[in-house]
């Protein structure tokens, strides 16, 4: 553990100007290292999809920072924030928000896309990958035709195509069913073991948490316990 | 981006294709406009100067009013010469215009004279082909041609004699008598009830002037170069009392036509590309509002505010590109259809009061302008899309990904 953490917020705080005053994120010190496979646990409203965010560079604390590999984020402009979410960042969402109007291996390669890769090299990659996640004979269907534990795998495999440094999930089982979610957390888990992928994932489901290596508890935006297994 | 921009516009099918009908509608609606008017203006010129004013005339320097030239120009020789040598001029006729009086045994009318060189004019102008009687005038024969409705006003029919009368040029009254050798119907009021064509030689009797013309009228090859053999004709009788104009000079209420036409079509043209503009941003807000959830994702990607902006930008294009496509190719049916079958155009009537015009109107494209409007239609569809596509630029991925 003595090298740099891969993440590390020092003492973020996040105040909503249109909220009702109280911080949604309060003094919120924690470091996340690579290869883990960590969940931010906490009640709904405790503050866990904010802290995601501002980790992920999608919102700036009202005060702290957070670093990367012991270099400061907050202070980039728009753009270079852009860019290192790009190069560095994986993103699955709740509700999967894949584009509709792309096939799953469109979706799945879109990073690449944005990161001017060759039309063959990235989809030969985002074949790859959406063989990884057990999807590739879906490849050409549109989110319509996919169940929602399909397009979660999707939704995973554009997560990790470009390999980020870390792949940030907001409760990613939450529309799914404990069976399909069980399946996807036996999936994210295989990515962590063998791709040596780091996973950050919020959820307030006790099965879903008991797979996490780490918990981190948040309540009313505050550390409340960080414990592993 | 292009296949995003592309898949991203027919999401909403009926929508897209609402906003691109009316592209389509509006830019064939221009394109109508557009050539009915270059239709109706060229028409307007062709007829004007294939009538009466031909491409270019010849008169004394010191006139005012170039429609009813008051001064003679008392030796034509040189100018006559310069024509013959110009590469660019067809034909040419000497004329006298002079208002004066037509007579019958039965009654009279005011009219005005015209005294042409007939064997030339007719090559300067198509009077001739509105003949229904009779013939043409001809060289050395006193002769009449008139309208159809002037001669039953004073009750003559071929081979009757009439009495032109005019004031000479020494103020005393001079008349002569000629034959009714031809009739015509132009349709045109102004031709076929006040104008009476009699040989130059019998209006130079008539007004006592010899050889004296009071102008001449040209016409060239190509009425796109009436400007430049203007110029050089003008240098080359730099050193007589004469000047060279165009029918521009001459007829100068074509001008005005033009200029109230082409105005009307600004305003029309801005109107439409409002329209235009007003429906694309009301689609690209539309399309704006049911995404920010998806630009929020794209932006959580790693997408740039300006790559997000292009991504609008380019599905505007897209709507403006296929609606210009899809608008030229309407608008051209709707041309050709009335260029073949001619269209019905009271204007016609109403400007035939004046000159002799055509009541159906066979439409002519005007390339250009098409080509100009499809581009603005295009430009507009890009301009309209800058609201939507900086809001969208601007939203802040937390937030967009929040939205519901």
């Amino acid at each position: 553990m003595s090298e740099a953490p891969l993440i590390e917020t020092r003492g973020v705080t996040k105040v909503y100007d249109h909220g009702p005053g109280a911080a949604a994120v309060e003094d919120f010190s924690i470091e996340f290292h690579a290869g883990d496979f960590a969940a931010i646990a906490g009640p709904s409203g405790s503050g866990k999809s904010t802290l995601l965010n501002i980790i992920g560079t999608l919102d700036k604390p009202t005060a702290g920072e957070v670093l990367y590999e012991g270099g400061g984020v907050s202070g980039l402009a728009v753009e270079e924030l852009s860019d290192f979410r790009l190069r560095s960042l994986g993103f699955v969402f709740q509700a999967y928000n894949l584009i509709p109007v792309l096939t799953a291996v469109e979706n799945a390669e879109y990073p690449l896309v944005l990161q001017g890769a060759a039309r063959a090299e990235r989809r030969r990659r985002a074949l790859e990958v959406l063989g990884w996640v057990g999807i590739e004979d879906l490849a050409h269907r549109r989110p319509d035709r996919l169940s929602g534990g399909q397009q979660q795998r999707v939704a995973v495999a554009r997560a990790i195509v470009h390999g980020p440094k870390v792949v940030l999930a907001d409760e990613p089982t939450a529309n799914l069913d404990s069976k399909t979610a069980a399946s996807l957390l036996d999936l994210m888990e295989s990515l962590n073991r063998e791709r040596g992928v780091t996973f950050i994932f919020s959820s307030h489901d006790p099965a879903v948490l008991g797979r996490a290596r780490r918990v981190v508890q948040i309540r009313d935006g505050r550390l409340a316990g960080d414990s592993s297994k | 981006m292009l296949t995003l921009a592309w898949r991203n516009v027919w999401r909403n099918r009926r929508r897209s294709l609402i906003t691109i009908a009316s592209l389509a509608f509006g830019l064939s609606a221009i394109m109508f406009g557009q050539s009915l008017l270059k239709t109706l203006q060229s028409q307007l010129i062709e007829k004007s100067t294939g009538t009466i004013t031909g491409h270019l005339q010849i008169q004394h320097r010191n006139i005012k009013d170039y429609k009813f030239p008051e001064r003679y120009i008392d030796d034509p020789g040189p100018a006559e010469a310069a024509l013959k040598a110009h590469p660019r001029v067809k034909s040419f006729g000497k004329r006298i215009h002079v208002t004066g009086l037509v007579s019958s045994p039965v009654t009279s009318s005011g009219v005005l004279i015209a005294g042409v060189e007939p064997s030339r004019e007719s090559r300067v102008t198509s009077l001739s082909s509105y003949l229904t009687q009779g013939a043409y005038l001809k060289d050395g024969a006193h002769g009449v041609v008139m309208g159809e409705k002037l001669a039953q006003k004073l009750d003559l029919r071929l081979g009757e004699k009439a009495v032109v009368m005019a004031q000479a040029v020494d103020g005393s009254m001079g008349a002569e008598a000629v034959r009714l050798v031809g009739l015509y119907r132009t349709g045109s009021t102004i031709f076929d009830t006040q104008i009476i064509y009699v040989p130059l030689a019998t209006l130079q009797e008539v007004l006592g002037v010899g050889g004296k013309v009071n102008h001449i009228v040209v016409r060239i090859d190509d009425i796109m170069e009436t400007d430049a053999a203007r110029r050089e004709l003008a240098e080359t009788l730099g050193n007589q009392p004469v000047q060279v104009l165009s029918w521009k000079n001459v007829d100068r209420e074509i001008l005005g036509i033009q200029r109230f036409q082409n105005g009307l079509l600004k305003v029309v043209l801005v109107v439409v590309f409002l329209i235009v503009a007003l429906g694309i941003l009301n689609t690209l807000l539309m399309s704006l509002f049911e995404r920010v959830r998806e630009f929020g994702v794209l932006m959580a990607m790693g997408a740039r505010p300006s790559w997000v902006m292009r991504l609008v930008l380019f599905e505007a294009a897209s709507l403006g590109l296929v609606g210009a496509v899809l608008g030229l190719v309407l608008g051209a049916a709707i041309i050709a259809h009335y260029g073949r079958c001619g269209l019905h155009l009271p204007l016609g009537e109403a400007v035939s009061y004046f000159l002799p015009f055509p009541s159906t109107l066979y439409l002519r494209p005007a390339w250009a302008s098409h080509a100009g409007a499809a581009l603005c239609v295009m430009a507009t569809s890009f301009l309209a899309a800058l609201p939507p596509a900086l809001r969208a630029g601007g939203l802040k991925p937390a937030e967009a990904l929040r939205h519901v």
